[in-house]
C-alpha cells in the first residue's frame, strides 16, 4: 500500500489538499494517485476490438 | 534576355489568356529560361476526374450497348475505354489510395479496411485514427479536456493535388475517399486548395455510421442489428417523448460501479453521453406528427422525411457546444410508431472534427448548397440489412444523398475554370452492394419484390445523364477523366478463413473450450496457433518478435509456412462445388508490393473467386461452425475479391496510351496533364496519349 514517497512544496500540497476536497476524493493521496495514473496511462491507448467493430459496421463491410 | 521567373501558375494563366495558339509563343517570349511545364501538354489546363466508386466496366459495356447510356456511348467512343486494374485487395480505401499517392500497399500503407498492432494484437480501423485529449482535469463529476483531439490520416505518402498545388496548380478536391483528416496542402493561391473529405470521415459518434430507430414495437433482432441502436418508446396520449444520444460528455464523468452485492466496488469513471430530449406529438386521426427538438418544431407526415435539422448538444450549458445535422424519417405513425433518425452528421458549417481544407471550405459549401451529409459514406446500408429499412426506403435515402451530390457538382463546375477538380460518387456503390440480389435469382437473398430488379441499371443511367451535364459544360481543352476503384461480383458465399485455418491446423484453440462465434479471437491458443486471419482479406503469420504471442520463427520456418498457405489457399475447394477455386489468386506483400511499408500488412493477401467473398464473422475474429456459408445478407455484391474479377473503368475524352492501365497509372497521368515529373515513389506509367493523338 504505501511505496516511495515524494516531495512536494507547501504551497502545491495546500492546493492539492483544495482541490482533491472539492473533487471528492477520499484523501490527497487518492487524488495524487489518480492524476498521476491518468497521466502515465496509455492515452492514446487502442480501442477495443469491440469499439472497432462498432465504427466500422456503419461501412457496411463488417457485421 | 527575360530575367523575371514565371512561376508555374503565372505561365498557366498567360497561355490561357492567350489561347491555345499563342502558347507557342508565349514560350519563346520567356527567352533563356527552360519551359516551365507542359512539355508535350501545353494545352491541357483544366482536368476533370469524375470518380464514380464501384462502376463496374461488365455493367457499363452492358447497359450501353442496350442503348440506355448514350453519353458514355459518346465519350467511349469519340475518346478511349479501358477496364481499370484495381489494387490487391480491392477495398475502397486501399484502391483510393493508390490512386491519390500513386504507390501500392507497400507505398501508402493501407492493406485493407482493418489492421492491428502486432504488439497488442488489437484491431484498429486502417483509415484514420481519433484519439481522446491527452491532457484531462478531473474535478468532481467533471472531467476538462486540456487539449484538442488528435485526429491522424494513417495514409503514407504524398497526395497527387498536394504536388499539384506545389507547382502552381489549383484544385478542388471533393470528398476523396481515405482523406481524413484532409491532408494539409501549400495552396497555389489563396482561393485554391480545396478538399472535402470523403469515406472514412466520421459520423458525431466517431463511427461509420450509426443510425437510431425509435419504435413502440421493438424488431425481435433489435440486438443482432449493427450500424444503428434501437431505443423502444412508449406512445402516451398520441405523445412520443425520446432523446438523441450524442457523443460522450468528456466534460463529465461517472463512476462505473463493477461487479455486485458486497463485492461492488466503484470502477473507472466513464463518460456519460450528451443528449438532447425530442417530442412527436401525433394526430389522433390522421398519419401526421408534431416534431419538437431545441427551438425547432416541424411537422411530417407518415413516410416523410424532414429537411437537415440543425442541433446543440451542450456538454456544459452555455459554455460548450458540439453541433450536428439530423434527418427524421417518419417511417409509421400507427400503430406501431417508427421513426428512423440518420447517423449525427459532422455540421458542415461548424464541424466538430476537421473536414476540408481550407477550414472554411466546408462553411463556405454549406452557404452556397445548404447543409449536406459529411459521413464518408452514407447511404444506409445497415439499416436496409437490419430490416430498418425496406428496398424501397433503402433506394429513396440514397437518392437524396445523390442529389446533393449531384447538385454540388454542379455549382462546382459552375466556378471551374482551372486546374483539376476531382469529384466523387458513393451511391452507385453502396446501391450495387445491396440491390444485387434484387436483379440476381441466383443470388441467396433474392428478392423479385419491391420492384427493385432495375434498381441498378437506373443508377448506371443516372451516371449517363450526369455525365451528360458534365460534357455539356466542359470546353473542348478540358481533359475529362471518367474512373472507378474497383468493379463488382456477385457475394453468394462467405469463406470464414479463421474456421478454415483451425481445420487446417494453423490456429488451436484452448483446451476445453470451443472457437468462438463472438468475441475477438476468444478461446484461441496463440502458443499454438501459427496463423490467423484479420480484415477482409489478410492472412497473419503468428510470427516470433513481431506478434505478441508469436510463435513461428523467421526463416526457414515462415518461408516454407507461407508457401504452404499460398498453396493450400489455391487449392481449397467449397465441396458444395469442388469443380472451381475458392481462391483465385494470393499475394505476398513483401513480394508483389513496392515501398517501405511493404512488410507492415498482413503476411498474404487473398484473392477470392467470383461469388465468394470472406464471411461476415471472420475479418475480427469470429469463428463458425462451417467455413462455406451462404451470404443471405442484403448486402448481396462485393469487390473485396481477385482484383482481377472486379476491375474498375477508365473512360476519357483522349486516347489511351495503355492497354492494361491500373490505378496508379491515372496518377501519373493526371501530372503530366502540367508536365510534372511523377516522384520516384510513383509506380504508375502516364496512359493518356498526347492531345493530339487520334
Amino acid at each position: 500500500m504505501f511505496g516511495p514517497r515524494i516531495k512536494l512544496d507547501k504551497p502545491l500540497y495546500d492546493r492539492i489538499r483544495k482541490l482533491a476536497k472539492t473533487a471528492g476524493y477520499s484523501s490527497p493521496d487518492e487524488f495524487v494517485a489518480h492524476v498521476l495514473e491518468k497521466e502515465i496511462a496509455e492515452l492514446e491507448k487502442p480501442d477495443s476490438e469491440e469499439e472497432v467493430r462498432e465504427k466500422l459496421k456503419g461501412l457496411g463491410y463488417l457485421s | 534576355m527575360e530575367t523575371r521567373e514565371l512561376d508555374r501558375r503565372g505561365f498557366l494563366k498567360i497561355s490561357a489568356a492567350a489561347g491555345a495558339a499563342l502558347v507557342g509563343a508565349s514560350v519563346s517570349l520567356i527567352a533563356g529560361t527552360a519551359p516551365l511545364c507542359l512539355a508535350g501538354e501545353g494545352k491541357e489546363k483544366k482536368t476533370l476526374v469524375l470518380g464514380i466508386d464501384g462502376m463496374d466496366p461488365g455493367l457499363l459495356e452492358k447497359y450501353v450497348e442496350a442503348g440506355l447510356m448514350p453519353n458514355f456511348k459518346r465519350l467511349m467512343s469519340e475518346g478511349d475505354f479501358r477496364p481499370l486494374r484495381t489494387t490487391m485487395p480491392p477495398q475502397s480505401p486501399v484502391a483510393w489510395a493508390t490512386f491519390t499517392t500513386g504507390m501500392d500497399p507497400g507505398g501508402h500503407g493501407l492493406f485493407d479496411f482493418v489492421h492491428r498492432d502486432a504488439e497488442t494484437m488489437a484491431p484498429f480501423s486502417s483509415m484514420s485514427r481519433v484519439t481522446a485529449s491527452k491532457r484531462v482535469l478531473d474535478v468532481g463529476s467533471w472531467s476538462i479536456p486540456l487539449s484538442e483531439p488528435k485526429v491522424e490520416l494513417l495514409r503514407e505518402g504524398r497526395a497527387f493535388w498536394q504536388i499539384l498545388e506545389e507547382e502552381g496548380v489549383p484544385t478542388t478536391i471533393f470528398k476523396m475517399p481515405a482523406n481524413f483528416p484532409p491532408v494539409p496542402v501549400k495552396a497555389a493561391t489563396r482561393d485554391s486548395a480545396k478538399a472535402l473529405s470523403g469515406m472514412g470521415t466520421p459520423d458525431l459518434l466517431g463511427t461509420m455510421g450509426e443510425f437510431a430507430f425509435y419504435t413502440s414495437r421493438p424488431p425481435k433482432n433489435a440486438r443482432e442489428i449493427t450500424g444503428g441502436k434501437v431505443y423502444p418508446v412508449k406512445v402516451v396520449n398520441n405523445r412520443v417523448d425520446a432523446a438523441l444520444v450524442g457523443p460522450e460528455n468528456t466534460f463529465r464523468r461517472e463512476r462505473e460501479r463493477k461487479g455486485r452485492g458486497r463485492r461492488a466496488r466503484e470502477a473507472a469513471y466513464k463518460h456519460p453521453p450528451c443528449t438532447i430530449d425530442f417530442s412527436v406529438m401525433l394526430d389522433p386521426d390522421e398519419p401526421v406528427a408534431v416534431f419538437a427538438i431545441q427551438d425547432r418544431e416541424f411537422i411530417l407526415q407518415e413516410g416523410e422525411w424532414s429537411d437537415w435539422v440543425r442541433l446543440e448538444f451542450r456538454p456544459v450549458r452555455g459554455l460548450v457546444g458540439v453541433n450536428a445535422i439530423v434527418r427524421f424519417f417518419l417511417q409509421k405513425a400507427r400503430p406501431d410508431f417508427r421513426l428512423y433518425v440518420t447517423p449525427l452528421q459532422i455540421d458542415p458549417r461548424e464541424p466538430a472534427l476537421p473536414i476540408s481544407t481550407p477550414p472554411r471550405w466546408s462553411r463556405d459549401l454549406c452557404e452556397d448548397l445548404g447543409p449536406f451529409y459529411t459521413q464518408g459514406l452514407p447511404e444506409d446500408t445497415k439499416a436496409l440489412s437490419g430490416g430498418i429499412f425496406s428496398g424501397r426506403d433503402f433506394w429513396n435515402q440514397m437518392q437524396f444523398v445523390f442529389q446533393e451530390d449531384y447538385r454540388a457538382l454542379k455549382r462546382l463546375l459552375g466556378t471551374f475554370d482551372e486546374g483539376l477538380l476531382f469529384f466523387y460518387f458513393s451511391s452507385l456503390d453502396r446501391g450495387t452492394h445491396m440491390l444485387w440480389s434484387y436483379m440476381d435469382p441466383q443470388h441467396p437473398a433474392h428478392n423479385p419484390e419491391e420492384g427493385l430488379s432495375d434498381a441498378i441499371q437506373t443508377l448506371y443511367q443516372q451516371m449517363d445523364e450526369m455525365l451528360g451535364c458534365v460534357l455539356g459544360t466542359i470546353d473542348g481543352d478540358t481533359t475529362l477523366i471518367v474512373m472507378s476503384d474497383h468493379g463488382f461480383a456477385p457475394f453468394y458465399w462467405g469463406v470464414n478463413l479463421n474456421t478454415w485455418l483451425l481445420e487446417k491446423g494453423c490456429v488451436r484453440i484452448r483446451q476445453g473450450a470451443q472457437p468462438s462465434a463472438s468475441g475477438y479471437f476468444d478461446n484461441v491458443d496463440w502458443a499454438g496457433t501459427t496463423a490467423y486471419a484479420l480484415g477482409i482479406n489478410g492472412v497473419y503469420v503468428n510470427l516470433k518478435g513481431r506478434e505478441k504471442n508469436g510463435i513461428v520463427p523467421r526463416g526457414k520456418e515462415y518461408d516454407e509456412l507461407l508457401a504452404r498457405l499460398e498453396n493450400d489457399l489455391l487449392a481449397m475447394r467449397d465441396p458444395r462445388d469442388p469443380s472451381r477455386p475458392v481462391v483465385s489468386r494470393v499475394v505476398r506483400p513483401t513480394r508483389d508490393f513496392h515501398g517501405p511499408r511493404a512488410a507492415a500488412g498482413p503476411d498474404l493477401i487473398v484473392g477470392y473467386a467470383r461469388g465468394y467473398r470472406s464471411s461476415w464473422e471472420s475479418p475480427l475474429g469470429r469463428f463458425s461452425r462451417e467455413v462455406f456459408t451462404d451470404n443471405k445478407d442484403l448486402w448481396s455484391a462485393d469487390h473485396c475479391m481477385d482484383n482481377r474479377a472486379v476491375p474498375g473503368v477508365f473512360v476519357t475524352n483522349r486516347k489511351a496510351a495503355l492497354e492494361s492501365p491500373g490505378l496508379e497509372d491515372l496518377t501519373v497521368s493526371i501530372l503530366a496533364q502540367y508536365g510534372v515529373t511523377p516522384p520516384p515513389e510513383m509506380i504508375g506509367r502516364n496512359c493518356l496519349a498526347p492531345a493530339s493523338a487520334k
